[in-house]
């Protein structure tokens, strides 16, 4: 299928030599700043230009001799069924994987990258090796050829009892969703706003307070003008600065959007699905049907015109990384037949919508109420003497937060069918989380005495890629389902992963 | 197990946590909690006096009272809650799990199902090496939030249990 030979020990590419020789001399830089700081600052040991030009040069050749010893002493290779990397010139390491332990291969390629014609490749075991098995320089064949191997070897045997050789042929990749520039304009439109102009705002103050400390006369004189100008001004400029505001969100989401989704595919093959997508980075990513421990989806009031959803793939994941990776793996832009597509190969076929919605108590939102509308309210009380106007402000702020309270409970409720459960959430935004009962790890029933008192319960789901909670429900029920979910783990046959 | 269904919403009689059923800590175990809390306090006295020994003014004695008053108030509250919350802690280990519960204010029950275990571990602290005490680790895939931690044991106990809990390891994969 392929001409390149797996078996026989390979280095990275030769371009690579390039990418290791910045990717030392940023390490470098990023260990050693403070000492550079120094040395400018103490500008007498460089009065003598010559032996700046020495320095330099004996910094550069031996960064560059660091550079071919690493090459050099960094190859890998296939022999039976285990992965072995090699590297280290002064400490040498032996890293191997079996190739079955080897969950995901994923690719990642930045600017630098692209133009090389290179890219990083992480293996991804169920152990904590994982980390350590990255490839930074790999020419995109070997990488091709080590991807497909990995996957073939995996259907293959997985599909040995089950299916014919002709049949495991027969398992093209099928294109699940393609991304468009008029697809990611919607994506780019409807995302939350709010959030990019927070940060947005951060970002600004930080300059501002930056800028200021730096001009800070030429700063007093503006911001002294601002404040005459904005205190004379009229509501139409207001509303100029808000429309102002929301444009610069906007296009602050757009570009968000372009860099992390352009050219964004999605792939099927057998079972395992593929992620394409970047444009300064780009990623390549694997999800194994079976390493997906819950899938969650999102819509908003923004997304619901374009009828659009967010998706997540969650995986089982090793410790630390764990956020970091599931970043990775979202599909923004998935339209109503995509996610129930998604969902029947992922779960099979979908009867929770048979299963009754059990809602979540409304002692929930007194709960939510006290948390966000008074104790905030109470916090802040200490200035309704000062001025009759902060009275209106925490009504205003009360009822606010009972609007939003009210939205988190109406949307907050659970069905379960099967070994199927899926939570319905959100408060503006409206969001899903489902998985299979035979991924939980652990399960938690937790109440507090007031929720004794009212015979309520809260239970935590755990799996191997975060906690599904399902808040405030009644006593009998939680402890039910509390049953039914061990029972259900302990009877499964099927692995988590 | 695929045609398998049983409604939550309806009752069946699948086996119960009991909270009667669970087995009580060490009495030891006690002890530590209390010297814990005692290092709390010996930690928050000595800051206390250290500040009022080292600041530069003479510090008012309201305050040095008012703080004072709260360093109690927090080591009492903490006596009483670890004193009355002591037997609500306990666990059980059942065929296909082991759960641990705990809690007065909160009270929480963990399950971890035996098929779900991916290694087991005893350990002692300082503390627990003096009280012959020793604690059980069970590690799932599902991270910290899943790894349930049952202190307290007799070291014979935490013995048998690892045992008990690794062979069940094996026994799955």
């Amino acid at each position: 299928m392929n001409s390149i030979d797996l078996t026989t020990p390979t280095r990275q590419s030769a371009r690579g030599l390039v990418l290791i020789f910045l990717f030392s001399f940023q390490k470098f830089v990023r260990a050693f700043w403070p000492l550079f700081l120094v040395l400018v600052f103490q500008n007498n040991i460089f009065q003598n230009q010559r032996v700046i030009y020495i320095s330099i040069l004996v910094f550069v050749v031996l960064l560059a001799a660091h550079t071919i010893l690493y090459y050099l002493n960094f190859y890998f290779y296939v022999v039976g069924d285990e992965f072995i990397l090699k590297k280290g010139y002064l400490r040498k390491q032996t890293l191997s994987v079996p190739l079955e332990r080897i969950q995901s291969v994923n690719t990642k390629q930045n600017l630098i990258q692209q133009v090389l014609d290179v890219v990083t490749l992480e293996i991804d075991t169920a152990g904590t090796v994982g980390k350590e098995l990255k490839i930074h320089a790999l020419s995109k064949a070997y990488s091709n050829a080590l991807q497909e191997k990995l996957q073939t070897e995996k259907s293959t045997k997985k599909w040995a009892e089950e299916t014919t050789a002709e049949e495991t042929e027969k398992a093209k990749e099928e294109t699940l969703l393609h991304l468009s520039p008029t697809d990611l304009l919607r994506i780019g439109i409807s995302q939350n706003h709010i959030r990019a102009g927070l940060i947005i705002i951060a970002f600004g103050m930080q300059l501002f307070n930056q800028a200021q400390d730096v001009f800070q006369e030429q700063a007093d004189k503006y911001s002294n003008e601002f404040i005459e100008f904005m205190s004379h001004s009229n509501w139409a400029l207001i509303t100029f600065l808000v429309i102002f505001f929301l444009l610069v969100s906007i296009l602050f989401s757009l570009l968000r959007t372009v860099l992390k989704y352009f050219d964004f595919k999605l792939f099927k093959r057998a079972e395992t699905y593929r992620i394409e997508s970047g444009l300064l980075n780009k990623r390549n990513v694997i999800i194994p049907h079976q390493k997906v421990q819950e899938l969650n989806w999102e819509t908003g009031p923004l997304k619901k015109i374009f009828g659009i959803y967010h998706l997540v793939f969650k995986q089982a994941v090793s410790g630390q990384n764990r956020r970091q990776q599931q970043q990775l793996v979202d599909a923004p832009g998935c339209l109503k037949h995509h996610l129930e597509r998604l969902k029947s190969d992922l779960f099979g076929e979908d009867k929770l919508n048979e299963a009754p919605r059990i809602y979540t108590n409304n002692f929930y939102f007194r709960r939510l109420w006290l948390l966000f509308g008074w104790i905030p309210a109470i916090l802040a009380s200490p200035f309704f003497y000062s001025d009759w106007i902060f009275w209106g402000a925490a009504l205003v702020w009360l009822l606010a937060a009972a609007g939003y309270c009210y939205l988190i409970i109406k949307k907050r409720y659970f069905r379960v069918k099967n070994n199927q459960i899926r939570i319905s959430k959100g408060a503006i935004s409206h969001k899903w989380e489902q998985m299979e009962l035979h991924k939980i790890q652990a399960v938690e029933f937790k109440q507090s005495i007031f929720q004794k008192r009212r015979s309520l319960a809260s239970l935590d789901l755990m799996n191997a890629s975060g906690t599904i909670t399902i808040p405030f429900i009644d006593e009998k029920i939680a402890k039910q389902l509390y049953n039914y979910l061990l029972y259900h783990t302990e009877i499964s046959k099927r692995s988590w992963m | 197990m695929e045609n398998f269904t049983n409604s939550i919403v309806l009752p069946g009689n699948l086996p119960e946590v009991d909270p009667v059923k669970f087995t009580g800590l060490n009495r030891k175990y006690l002890t530590v909690l209390y010297a814990r809390i005692l290092i709390v306090f010996l930690i928050l006295a000595g800051g206390l006096i250290a500040f009022v020994s080292l600041a530069d003014e003479t510090v008012p004695e309201k305050f040095i009272y008012l703080i004072a008053g709260a360093i109690l108030l927090i080591i009492a509250y903490s006596a009483i809650i670890t004193t009355l919350g002591f037997p609500k802690k306990g666990y059980l280990i059942r065929e296909k799990d082991v759960s641990f519960q705990r809690g007065l204010i909160t009270y929480k029950v963990t399950s971890v199902p035996l098929n779900r275990i991916q290694h087991v571990e005893v350990n002692q602290g300082v503390l627990g090496k003096m009280l012959q005490l020793s604690s059980v680790k069970i590690y799932t895939a599902g991270g910290t939030s899943s790894d349930l931690t049952i202190p307290g044991l007799s070291k014979p106990e935490a013995r048998k249990m690892k045992a008990f809990l690794s062979g069940k390891i094996s026994e799955h994969e």
